[in-house]
């Protein structure tokens, strides 16, 4: 089993099949969002791209590599230790990281710790309790971590290039996201779908991180606007 | 929708945003920003206005920079120090707004720059643990 065969399944009929379409769901309702709230309000606020624009469209990216390990896990359901334990981690770190690092960016180090750290840990939890505690121990402890170290990253990178820093960040979060797809469905080859679902999932859940992430960056206490 | 086509649409998508995105930001240098000049340690630069150096010496107190909110004039040439009190990553001195930054390491280290515009700017160090408040009036 290569990760050729996994290339081949983004094709296929099981859920791996699915995480194509997850991904352009998640952006196109982000990009709609954003776009419209743009037309309507950001575009008034002087410099929005500059402060904000820039991080919102990497969130947006970001989150669309995320949610499609939601629905992967979501429709096998039950993992062994090992793999939940991984999943738990690998969610809530990248989940945690990225959201922390981009409210950080903007927002300083409390408000990007503590909104990466929720972040984090609500879908390190939750996609970690599928193997039961060990992964829901795994989940906490990896999104808590996550929070902390993407807004201390972001701070620590505002004299420096934080906007090379973003890309750097984004291409490596993708990496290890495509890894953990990968990794589900070694682990799931020989498993049945438990669970099938629409896409209303990842769509309520896109629009919820993207529409946080933008109240927070903009309207939080240290947000430029405010500062 | 096959997902080859979707694919495609999601590549044109992210470069039709993302171009949008690229084609309105600008370079984040001091004189984009405000209009103001940088100048070097010993204020010789060609465009800073001549005027007396208006020379602020900050301290720690409390855990913060002293005085905690500074009033400088525009128009005239600023020089920022920090004294012996202040350690660690406090001196690494920004005002991000002025797109401003140095590591002041000794008490002679100074950041020097001259406002040109007035307004409400916040002074941090590097990390925003430490911060204060620069009117330009």
């Amino acid at each position: 089993m290569t990760f050729k065969h996994f290339i081949t399944e983004l094709n296929g009929n099981r859920v791996e099949g699915e995480l194509i379409k997850s991904i352009f769901y998640s952006l196109l309702v982000s990009f709609l969002f954003l776009g419209i709230l743009y037309f309507f309000k950001f575009r008034y606020i002087p410099g929005f791209i500059d402060k904000y624009g820039f991080y919102l469209f990497f969130a947006s990216l970001s989150y669309a590599v995320l949610l499609p390990t939601v629905r992967q896990v979501r429709a096998y359901n039950q993992f062994s230790c090992m793999s939940g334990m991984m999943i738990g981690m690998t969610i809530g770190m990248i989940a945690g990281f990225v959201a922390g690092f981009y409210i950080g960016a903007t927002n300083g180090m409390l408000m990007g710790s503590i909104f990466g750290s929720i972040i984090g840990i609500l879908l390190g939890i939750w996609l970690g309790s599928k193997c039961g505690i060990m992964g829901f121990m795994e989940g906490i402890m990896a999104g808590f971590m996550g929070g902390l170290m993407g807004a201390m990253t972001s701070v620590m990178m505002l004299n420096d290039n934080l906007r090379l820093a973003t890309i750097f960040i984004f291409v490596i979060s993708s990496i290890i996201m495509i890894g953990l797809n990968y990794m589900i469905y070694a682990e799931t080859k020989e498993s049945n779908r438990e669970k099938s679902e629409d896409y209303l999932n990842i769509i309520m859940i896109s629009f919820a991180l993207i529409a946080l992430t933008t109240w927070i960056m903009l309207f939080g206490y240290r947000s430029l606007i405010f500062a | 929708m096959k997902n080859g086509m979707l694919v495609g649409i999601m590549i044109v998508m992210v470069l039709l945003v993302g171009g949008f995105v690229y084609s309105n930001l600008n370079e984040i240098t001091p004189e984009n920003i405000t209009g103001n000049t940088v100048a070097t340690n010993n204020g010789a630069n060609s465009n800073t206005p001549s005027g007396n150096v208006q020379k602020i010496v900050l301290s720690m107190k409390n855990g913060n920079y002293y005085p905690n909110t500074v009033k400088v004039k525009v128009g005239q040439p600023v020089s920022i120090s920090l004294d012996s009190s202040i350690r660690g990553c406090y001196r690494s001195f920004t005002i991000r707004q002025l797109g401003l930054a140095k590591r002041l390491t000794t008490p002679s280290d100074t950041l020097d720059f001259t406002p040109t515009q007035k307004g409400t700017f916040r002074f941090a160090c590097s990390m925003g643990m430490g911060t204060g408040t620069l009117i330009v009036e």
